[in-house]
């Protein structure tokens, strides 16, 4: 009776607990509540280093405020003017704080003044895809999570997720309801400004092959995704290292610096599977054809000349750099094997403060944080404050290919559709969309449909001499950028240009957070891989990690370890069971251990 | 007024659902997991490819072998410091346990950091470049640093408990000092040994933050291996998880850590 108690009180308390915590969020039952699940360090979050703040602020090399004479700290900024102040108190309904809005706060005004309805954002945030499918699949509810390119077409295929509104019925007949693509409607920001090279790649599913899902219905991504962030995957090199010969050396090399020698010690790969298999693909096919497939220089030579078109050629690479058939994981095995004998370590954020210390020379980075870790060695001090070793870094795409990804925001099943968009549209509008880029590094899906985001890359990114500072004007470079920021009312001589340093528009920050249209031409988005093919990446990886030992070694070693514990049986029960203990002298009997006791 | 009693029973009760809740479900959770397939069919799967797998079975080993060279040397530094510690008539020695104590309150992943830090500011320094890429030494240091207070504190609690007589007694009879040492400190410490030993071992075989910091993650254990699994396959995890847990359980059945005699005097924190 008493355990039946015990256990009865067990589970009264335990469904006590949910009713209380729902207890308290019954007072605000007019307000609705977002859930988010984004990456870390993925939106801007207010303050210092922030967009706001740091436009109307003037920084010392301490990263504090400094103070005109009459104590003013604040300047003027080209782009934070009054017209952005008048539209931020247009759509919020306050006035600007320049100390640094926090995004999210600023949505849940918006949304307020934009649908006359109260909104919460509980907002969390993950560290890898994996982990945040984990959390979907295990039931864990969410409006709106951003996961990444093979990701996304993973929880679409398997049926996690919710479309976006289209204004049609079921059966596809358009019914007058909200449509997420019609440019028409005032709050669609995102169809109205997200750049048409994404656009149209997600339209044709980024040159991946058209998935089915459990229906049998065809899925694109345009469905299901709305773009967040892009970028490339590519070197973080420091050209000062192997006395200013790396440059040279790393074009030289191209993916293969992974396994090479010279570079032994110096240079980092990706902690997690599919950026680490990417890159040993990479290795492996750069100059040999493998398995059917064409090498990647000799569908680059076949681009270059004209005779693949590009179409034809993003489909090629895509495929090798998708890879994952038996024969190909055996070659690419040793590969991986030779990249772990090669590198200083895997790492997954590690890595920019290695380089920026000038302890490695190359780190296999995405784009964003090669942007970070371009700009901290510029400014001269590590992430710590103190003065860094390096004073530039460059930034390298591989020219026979290399990573293209994006994150989107998608809703899973159930979520709450209109909240959603709503946050999605908000993120979408070229003020936040630039607050969010400066603010975490990587480059916005947003082109915008006027002039806002050119302005703002060309403020980032434009050069203009000054006398003040430079004794003679540094070489400059028109880069072109049309692909990204053309509009619907594009045409061939309007075309979109930033007049730039040569050195950044060819390697540098520019480079990275704005690739040129030929870097892009090269890139493979990547597949997400089915359940059979991603054991067998994952049985790779593993034994890419660990140390596999020879089956003697685990014999012997077995073997030891099982004769110490033997050992410390015998030490401690060998005098409680007769067969072990000494033979008796002669004329003297063994005391059996049952009669012992009784004599006990 | 009439003051409510509790009697033993209901005392336990907070105590009770939280090992139920937070130690038995989850613990029946891996098993489940460990034995059904991803359709979560009951299935032998994971047990036959964990076994036939000479990567997970080479992790294990690994493991071990560095969680055993991780105890031996925290064993041998340790143990001359307890025993100094122990007998020594130093007025302040209080001080000295503490300095070894303290690192203890500082955040270990913190310690570990710092750790880092201070093998890459060696490595910098000219014959020390070796440094840099020998993962298993720092891993094996890390490991040290980190569990050597749990070495010394038990050691340190059962010989200062031993009674001074019994030194006396064995100097009485014409014992020398080795004999002192084997015959008397080192039995009756037996327990400190123990516990101390249990208190390394074990976590030191699963402890992958100090791997993958100070081993550029290039070392992986079986903790790291466990965390890996769990991002994609939950099965295999659990198994992985479910093997360790009985690798553990016997070890530690085999130091006596289940016992309850009476000479452990609170050695086994």
């Amino acid at each position: 009776m008493k355990k039946k108690k015990l256990l009865s009180v067990a589970l009264a308390s335990a469904f006590l607990l949910p009713s209380l915590a729902s207890l308290g969020g019954c007072g605000s039952s007019d307000t609705i509540v977002l859930r988010v699940y984004n990456w870390e360090e993925y939106i801007d979050e207010g303050g210092k280093g922030t967009f706001i703040y740091d436009e109307l602020h003037e920084l010392n090399d301490e990263g504090d405020p400094v103070t005109d004479k009459n104590g003013h700290v604040h300047i003027e900024s080209d782009i934070v003017n009054d017209d952005y102040k008048a539209w931020y108190q247009e759509t919020t309904g306050q006035k600007l704080s320049e100390e640094g809005p926090r995004l999210l706060d600023d949505f849940c005004l918006w949304y307020e003044r934009t649908y006359g309805q109260k909104i919460r954002v509980e907002y969390s945030t993950f560290g890898t895809n994996e982990d945040m499918y984990n959390e979907i699949i295990l039931g864990n509810e969410y409006d709106l999570l951003c996961p990444s390119d093979y990701m996304i077409m993973k929880l679409a295929a398997e049926g996690w997720l919710e479309k976006y509104d289209d204004g049609c019925d079921e059966n596809g007949v358009p019914d007058g309801s909200y449509n997420f693509f019609d440019p028409e409607v005032p709050e669609n920001y995102y169809v109205r400004n997200v750049s048409p090279f994404i656009a149209d790649k997600f339209e044709n599913n980024a040159g991946l092959a058209i998935r089915k899902d459990d229906n049998g219905e065809e899925i694109y991504w345009k469905d299901y995704a709305a773009g967040y962030m892009w970028g490339t995957t590519g070197f973080v090199y420091n050209p000062v290292a192997m006395n200013g010969t790396l440059e040279a050396f790393l074009e030289e090399c191209d993916w293969g610096i992974f396994t090479n020698e010279k570079v032994a010690g110096r240079i980092t790969a990706k902690d997690n599977v599919r950026d680490t298999y990417f890159a040993a693909l990479g290795v492996t096919y750069q100059e040999e054809a493998h398995n059917q497939a064409q090498s990647l220089a000799a569908l680059k030579a076949q681009f270059d000349a004209g005779t693949l078109s590009p179409a034809d050629y993003t489909e090629g690479i895509t495929r090798i750099f998708n890879a994952t058939d038996d024969e190909t994981i055996s070659i690419v095995e040793p590969c991986l094997m030779d990249i772990k004998k090669n590198i200083f370590s895997f790492e997954t954020d590690t890595g920019k403060a290695d380089m920026v210390a000038g302890k490695i020379w190359l780190n296999y980075a995405w784009s964003g944080d090669a942007v970070y870790a371009i700009d901290l060695a510029e400014s001269g001090v590590d992430e710590d404050g103190k003065a860094s070793a390096t004073a530039r870094l460059n930034y390298y795409v591989p020219k026979t290919g290399t990573n293209l990804f994006f994150d989107g925001w998608v809703m899973p099943k159930g979520a709450n559709k209109q909240a959603a968009q709503a946050f999605v549209n908000f993120l979408s509008m070229p003020q936040n969309a630039m607050r969010n880029s400066y603010y975490i590094g990587y480059t916005s899906v947003i082109a915008g449909e006027n002039q806002e985001m050119r302005d703002y890359a060309d403020y980032l990114y434009g050069y203009e001499f000054d006398p003040e500072e430079e004794e003679e004007p540094a070489e400059t470079v028109e880069y072109d950028l049309t692909y990204f920021f053309r509009g619907e009312n594009y045409t061939g001589d309007k075309r979109v240009e930033i007049t730039a340093e040569k050195e950044n528009a060819t390697k540098r920050q520019l480079y990275a957070q704005f690739p040129p249209e030929e870097v892009i031409a090269r890139c493979a988005v990547m597949d997400y891989y089915d359940r059979e093919a991603s054991e067998r990446i994952n049985e790779l990886w593993s034994r890419v990690k660990a140390e596999t030992l020879d089956a003697w070694a685990i014999v012997v070693i077995s073997v030891t370890v099982l004769a110490i514990a033997a050992f410390i049986v015998f030490v401690k029960f060998g005098g409680e069971i007769d067969f072990f203990r000494a033979r008796p002298k002669k004329g003297f009997r063994l005391v059996k251990q049952e009669d012992y006791k009784q004599i006990k | 007024m009439k003051i409510p009693r509790f009697s033993r029973k209901t005392l336990c009760i907070p105590y009770a659902v939280f090992l139920i809740f937070f130690v038995i479900i989850p613990m029946l959770v891996i098993v489940f997991y460990a034995f059904t397939d991803k359709n979560m069919h009951i299935s032998l799967g994971n047990f036959i490819r964990f076994f036939s797998d000479p990567t997970k079975l080479s992790t294990i080993v690994y493991s071990l072998v560095i969680a055993l060279i991780t105890t031996v040397i925290c064993l041998l530094i340790a143990y001359p410091v307890a025993y100094i510690l122990a007998r020594s008539k130093m007025k302040r020695k209080f001080v000295i346990l503490m300095l070894f104590v303290l690192p203890m309150w500082i955040n270990f992943v913190l310690r570990v950091n710092a750790l880092r830090e201070l093998f890459n500011l060696l490595s910098s320094l000219g014959g020390m470049e070796w440094l840099a890429s020998s993962n298993y030494f720092k891993t094996v240091f890390g490991m040290v640093y980190d569990f050597l207070p749990f070495m010394i504190l038990p050691l340190y609690t059962t010989m200062l408990k031993i009674d001074p007589s019994l030194y006396e007694a064995s100097a009485d009879l014409g014992a020398n000092g080795f004999t002192t040492f084997t015959r008397i400190t080192v039995p009756l410490s037996m327990p400190g040994i123990m516990s101390g030993v249990t208190m390394v071992f074990l976590p030191s075989m699963t402890n992958y933050v100090v791997s993958d910091m100070l081993g550029n993650a290039k070392v992986t254990i079986i903790g790291k291996f466990i965390s890996d699994y769990f991002g994609n396959d939950w099965h295999m995890g659990s198994m992985i998880a479910l093997v360790l847990l009985i690798v553990v359980f016997v070890s530690t059945w085999l130091t006596g850590g289940f016992k309850s005699e009476e000479n452990v005097r609170g050695a086994n924190l």
